[in-house]
């Protein structure tokens, strides 16, 4: 038996967004740390790693393991009907045909229950090993999702390269090319506007802009996010949420000659 | 002479072969195996009652031209052929592996193993076919009249046997010989004999040919191979069920002058005149045999419309065995002239058959037709299974492109070229 809620709705709305333009069934899976959940796009370049925690709800019941096999497309229909402020209450059986999702608005003491179907989906689990990155830089979610919207228009690819003078990102295309670089700074005042740099090597690595703007649509969740970079290793993409609770992206760098 | 042959023997490398083998494989490991052998033994089958001056000589295959071995015993004069027999299955990989008892007469063989799983037969071999060619080569030209053919001695037509290598005459001249008397009396029985004085002349008659390579066929029919008797019999003579419409089998491809069927070597090898025996040369597929089966293709069969005769059926093995000989052992152009200088009557039943046949099968392709375009009557089960199946994919198909996302279907259309997949970064849990 789960049972879970959240105060806002907002939280699983924009991580179920981010998601479901990247793969289309997945498995929710269910104990008593917390949500979790794993899966690559079709093309098994990219991977999606969402653990919410048992502390971002309140209450989070969860006797048995149980694997919640979505459709993303689905979820997000019915999560469409949630408000950003409802509270949202998930519930299933240990073993469920269906998700019971309800929300509530408190303000207007309205009460909306959805039952969605459950499927079986056979995926298989990578283990991911922890990683001492070459480069780990945070920036304002809004300042990533700007850039790479801005170097969509030059190339379907950037490169990013982390020095420790700063990171630049640039993209070179039929047209010409482009570039941006941000200067680590911090200020006091404006936390969420920091750009940090932690460096133990200088690298560049270059990656399809349409995966990382599909990444940035989990923007909402966070405003910063975290891009971690080393040679020849998947670049992680993190927006980390309150209580330790993530939404990771991982993408593999494009390595050869760019077309 | 080290024969061994292993595989994946990492000592075996190209530079080791050439060195002598005594020469120990340069290799790290803690059991040197020994070089491969450039030139592997082969593993003959070879008759029993042979004298010790059996000779294995290359003569020309009067069937095909192209030169041949033949195990020839100059004392009894027998001649053998030798026909390789394959396994059956060629994608599993099988050798040899030889080891010899204690014995006194011969010295102990090296124990081996033998990559080729080839085994050769040496199996009788009627010397006529080898005198057939020179035989009835002169009338080839002259459309077959018995009478412009000329009266020759036994040494004429031998002289006539290409002998490029010498072998043949060194056969003959061998002390003991008894070849030349074997060939003498197998010459004539195809030939007409006229005797002048102490030499004895002969003219080769085509109806006496015919009759003895008649002959030799219904020995042959006699003891038909299982799958020849399968493949040219039963499924030649079989008729179609009417009423039941099956989607009908390909017709069987054509026979690979089954050299691989050991049962159909071994057999009837008893007799002197004996047919069943393929080439080794074994690539040339008999064409004449295959023409009663593709023309008509099996079906299978509950209660077939009509039945052959058992006299129908020993028709078919005769044809079948006579075409056999005909298309492996004959020279081409002969081939023609016995099948001409047969009785008319002889396959009539046969034929009767056999239009019979042809014509019940075009009639059930005909109504099976009818049922494809109307389709009103009931479809094969399987068909309709397939069609079920088809449906319920399209159905699947579409809910599941209405349930993805526009994202995941741009994503669809990233050039992910020179991305590594994940799963070479991260190992499965």
């Amino acid at each position: 038996m789960l049972e879970a809620r959240l105060d806002t709705a907002n939280l699983f709305k924009s991580a179920v967004d981010a998601i479901k333009d990247l793969v289309q069934d997945c498995n929710f899976d269910c104990n008593d740390s917390g949500i979790a959940l794993q899966a690559m796009d079709n093309s098994h370049v990219a991977l999606v790693s969402m653990m919410l925690k048992a502390e971002a709800f309140s209450p989070f019941r969860c006797d048995r393991n149980i694997a919640l096999g979505v459709n993303l497309t689905s979820l997000t229909k019915v999560l469409r009907a949630a408000g950003r402020d409802d509270t949202l209450t998930l519930k299933a059986e240990d073993a469920p045909d269906v998700l019971n999702l309800v929300f509530e608005a408190t303000a207007q003491d309205r009460i909306s229950e959805y039952d969605l179907k459950l499927m079986d989906i056979d995926q298989e689990h990578l283990g991911i090993p922890d990683t001492e990155y070459a480069a780990t830089i945070s920036m304002p979610s809004a300042e990533f999702k700007r850039i790479t919207t801005d170097l969509m228009a030059m190339s379907e690819s950037v490169t990013i390269e982390a020095t420790k003078d700063g990171v630049k990102f640039s993209s070179t295309g039929d047209i010409g090319n482009g570039s941006i670089t941000l200067r680590q700074h911090t200020p006091v005042d404006k936390p969420n506007e920091a750009v940090e740099i932690e460096l133990s090597e200088s690298v560049a690595l270059t990656f399809s802009l349409k995966y990382l703007t599909n990444f940035c649509k989990a923007q909402p969740l966070s405003n910063q996010v975290k891009l971690c970079l080393s040679a020849e290793v998947p670049l992680m993409v993190e927006y980390g949420l309150e209580g330790g609770s993530y939404l990771r992206f991982y993408l593999a760098p494009k390595i050869g000659d760019e077309e | 002479m080290a024969r061994t042959r292993s595989k994946g023997g990492p000592a075996s490398t190209s530079a080791d072969k050439t060195v002598s083998t005594t020469t120990k494989a340069a290799s790290t490991s803690t059991y040197t195996l020994s070089a491969e052998s450039t030139n592997p033994p082969k593993l003959f089958v070879l008759p029993k009652n042979t004298s010790s001056s059996v000779r294995i000589i290359t003569l020309e295959n009067p069937r095909y031209g192209n030169p041949t071995r033949y195990l020839v015993c100059p004392e009894t004069g027998s001649f053998y052929e030798f026909t390789k027999a394959a396994p059956p299955n060629k994608s599993t990989p099988r050798s040899w592996l030889l080891s010899s008892e204690k014995s006194e007469k011969e010295p102990a063989l090296e124990s081996q193993t033998i990559q080729s799983p080839d085994l050769y037969l040496a199996t009788p071999y009627d010397p006529l076919f080898l005198l057939l060619p020179v035989l009835f080569k002169s009338s080839s030209n002259s459309k077959s009249d018995n009478l412009q053919r000329q009266y020759l001695s036994l040494d004429d037509y031998l002289d006539l046997i290409p002998n490029t290598d010498r072998h043949f005459s060194e056969i003959l001249t061998l002390p003991n010989s008894h070849v030349e008397k074997v060939l003498e009396a197998r010459l004539a029985s195809v030939c007409d004999l006229v005797e002048m004085g102490d030499d004895k002349m002969y003219r080769p008659n085509e109806s006496k040919l015919s009759t003895i390579i008649l002959s030799k066929a219904s020995k042959m029919a006699e003891h038909l191979p299982p799958s020849m008797e399968e493949k040219f019999i039963k499924k030649a003579l079989e008729a179609p069920v009417m009423g039941v419409v099956k989607d009908q089998p390909p017709p069987p491809p054509p026979p690979t002058t089954s050299t691989s069927s050991p049962e159909e070597t071994a057999s009837p090898s008893a007799s002197e005149s004996q047919s069943t025996v393929t080439t080794s040369s074994g690539t040339t597929p008999s064409t004449a045999v295959t023409t009663p089966a593709t023309e008509e293709a099996p079906e299978p069969t509950f209660a077939p419309a009509i039945t052959a005769s058992p006299a129908t059926i020993s028709l078919q093995r005769l044809r079948t065995s006579l075409n056999f000989i005909l298309s492996s052992y004959l020279p081409p152009f002969l081939s023609k002239t016995v099948l001409s200088s047969l009785p008319s009557e002889t396959f009539t039943e046969l034929e009767e058959y056999l239009t019979k046949l042809s014509k019940l099968r075009t009639e059930a392709a005909a109504s099976r037709n009818l049922d494809i375009n109307g389709g009103k009557r009931a479809r094969d089960e399987d068909d309709d299974e397939r069609l079920e199946k088809k449906r319920k994919m399209e159905q699947e198909e579409k809910v599941k492109k209405a349930n993805t996302s526009r994202g995941v279907k741009q994503l669809a259309k990233v050039n992910t070229a020179g991305m590594m997949k994940l799963s070479a970064f991260f190992k499965k849990a």
